[in-house]
């Protein structure tokens, strides 16, 4: 009797330490976020998107320069990463399914969506800052188009794997060539599955900082040139944060707020779309 | 139908310039590759196009990896003719005027923030996998799963951020001296707590890094004990066993090689998390004891220093570093993914 009360009382306290280790995971959660919402709803002030960053150490001003250049980079980004990524991961599921040569790639794309990105950022300015000798806001696009990437390639190969492979035998036989068939029938299947991709990686780069420190670099002034150094929203953080300024740190906090609610607003956007569409049945 | 296959395979021949003669007399293998690329989906100049350009682009991923390998070797080939492999590894000086490199005290800064936090981090992911499958009320599950992933979903600026501006004036305040007005005090663990606690130092990172790499081990580890058969688990539970007999019997030693990839993938992501400890760690080049000094992790020394960088040494030493750490994170990924394919095989058998 005391044997088996034992054994009750050893599996709740167990237990109980489970649920306080995801109690615990649930605090920093709402630590973390209620942290920068409460400090980042402080700082929020129409100036922070409208004007463009005064002298150091001075008041006011605001992050126009940043916001637009953030844009402009992860925009360029996903017009380069995510058709990559969707084309690659066609290869992989449709005309090289099942191919040694598939498999190996598929691992390749699971590994580089875990390389440090810092590491790409060194890559990029060995190949597109040195040689032009300045820092530059394609550098930062492509940087971030290459962590975009495999994420795509992963997630389009396993959403289009996901199609029943009678649906395209149905389009063969109707006489389409196989591109057809993936373009028109392949891909419609998929499309929400690609789209929650395509939104992840969006995700993923929005926050990135590392790959962007040394390829478009910083820039003070408003500055839509690609071909010169750039702000975005992440660098300046960095920059704020670490610096002596009150008036700095309080717009870095403004500026963290809105990259965690942009990033966590797609990050549910994406998982609501793959709930409606994959957990119907 | 054979003859009819062998007599078209012999037209296209023709186009190409053979003479049937040299084709029909082709068969078995030969006639089946034929088959398969001439029967099926009809081919075309389009299909060819769709398909050169979806080849290229799941190549790019294969031409990046190297890519990134031979760049970052060649670019920092004088650093490695100057200082060698070993010797780059070993040597603890960092200095920039004498231009003398090492990469010990980063490689130090690494491994010791990436161990702690792995060791705070996976008794609590492993605690919310549990959770998450086999205690929580299904109403439950699913909200928890969601914020533990939104946890990952947070990108690692604002964990840096989040570190410098409200952990650290914490740890300074009231953690640091707690610890070592207890831990401190015992004999041999106390050399690890000296110095005076500022909360810019290795403990702070690591509890940052240890955040940041709970959802991956968590969400990994709970999909592993996902694929434990219910059946397992109920013959388990006919026998008497106790719900956490069940999981430390049955589902723990079933999903140990995914736990185990899931921990390395962790490891994995803790080697080359930048941002995160980019703020909290200091960017001290040294070896300490101490948990309250600031140290600098390879990642940190790039975020840091490669924009400074003022010699052709200097910067090609700081590729060097980049090089190192890919390789590293590179070889553990694999290996974490090694593990993870074994258990899916294994499950889909």
């Amino acid at each position: 009797m005391t044997r088996a009360r034992m054994r009750k009382l050893e599996s709740v306290g167990a237990l109980a330490l489970c649920s306080l280790a995801a109690f615990a995971g649930l605090f920093w959660l709402v630590f973390i976020l209620g942290d920068v919402l409460v400090h980042g709803i402080k700082a929020l002030h129409l100036h922070l998107f409208f004007k463009d960053p005064v002298p150091p150490g001075m008041q006011g001003g605001g992050l126009r320069n940043a916001f637009v250049g953030q844009l402009l980079i992860t925009f360029a980004a996903t017009i380069i990463g995510v058709p990559m990524g969707i084309l690659g991961g066609t290869f992989l599921a449709e005309y090289a399914r099942g191919k040694w040569m598939a498999r190996i790639i598929s691992v390749l794309s699971d590994i580089m969506v875990s390389v440090p990105s810092i590491v790409i950022g060194t890559f990029i300015y060995a190949l597109m800052v040195r040689p032009f000798g300045h820092f530059n806001g394609w550098a930062g696009a492509v940087a971030l188009a290459i962590i975009m990437v495999p994420v795509v390639v992963r997630t389009t190969e396993s959403m289009l794997t996901l199609v029943p492979w009678t649906l395209r035998e149905a389009a063969f036989a109707l006489g389409a060539p196989y591109y057809k068939v993936i373009t028109q029938v392949v891909y419609r299947g998929a499309a929400a599955g690609i789209l929650t991709g395509v939104l992840l990686s969006i995700a993923r780069v929005a926050g990135e900082t590392a790959p962007l420190l040394f390829t478009s670099f910083n820039n003070n002034f408003f500055s839509t040139d690609m071909n010169g150094p750039i702000a975005s929203l992440t660098v300046t953080i960095f920059q704020y944060a670490m610096g002596p300024y009150e008036d700095w740190h309080r717009q870095a906090w403004a500026a963290s707020f809105i990259i965690a609610l942009f990033i966590l607003v797609i990050t549910i956007i994406g998982r609501t779309i793959v709930k409606m569409r994959y957990d119907k049945g | 139908m054979i003859e009819q296959l062998r007599v078209k395979f012999a037209r296209r021949g023709q186009a190409f310039g053979l003479a049937p003669s040299f084709i029909l007399p082709l068969k078995g293998k030969i006639l089946k590759r034929a088959l398969q690329m001439g029967i099926g989906p009809k081919k075309n100049t389009a299909d060819i196009l769709f398909y050169g350009l979806t080849a290229l682009a799941s190549f790019t991923v294969l031409m990046i990896i190297l890519g990134v390998f031979f760049v970052l070797l060649k670019e920092s080939a004088l650093s490695i003719r100057e200082f060698g492999v070993i010797r780059f590894i070993s040597s603890t000086d960092w200095n920039p005027v004498t231009e003398s490199f090492g990469a010990a005290t980063n490689l130090f800064g690494t491994a010791v923030t990436t161990l702690l936090a792995m060791v705070m981090a996976i008794p609590v992911a492993l605690g919310i996998a549990i959770f998450i499958t086999e205690v929580a009320p299904s109403s439950l599950k699913g909200p928890v799963g969601a914020a533990i992933e939104l946890l990952a979903a947070i990108p690692s600026i604002i964990y840096g951020m989040w570190g410098l501006f409200t952990l650290a004036p914490i740890m300074a305040e009231y953690i640091e001296p707690a610890l070592q007005s207890t831990l401190g005090r015992v004999p041999l663990l106390g050399i690890l707590f000296h110095g005076t606690p500022m909360g810019i130092d290795i403990l702070t990172a690591s509890v940052v890094l240890s955040i940041m790499i709970i959802p991956f081990t968590a969400s990994i580890s709970r999909d592993a004990f996902n694929l434990t058969p219910s059946v397992v688990k109920e013959s388990a539970y006919a026998l008497g066993a106790t719900r956490w007999e069940v999981v430390k019997n049955v589902v723990v030693p079933y999903s140990k090689i995914g736990i185990f990839g899931g921990a390395v993938l962790s490891l994995g992501r803790a080697l080359g998390e930048t941002m995160a400890v980019a703020f909290v760690l200091g960017n001290n080049h040294q070896i300490t004891s101490s948990l309250f000094d600031a140290a600098a992790t390879i990642t940190v020394t790039l975020a840091n220093e490669f924009t400074e960088a003022d010699t052709n040494l200097y910067l090609s030493s700081l590729f060097y570093l980049a090089l190192l750490l890919f390789v590293l994170s590179f070889l553990t990924l694999a290996v974490a993914k090694f593990f993870m394919l074994r258990t899916e095989r294994r499950h889909s058998r």
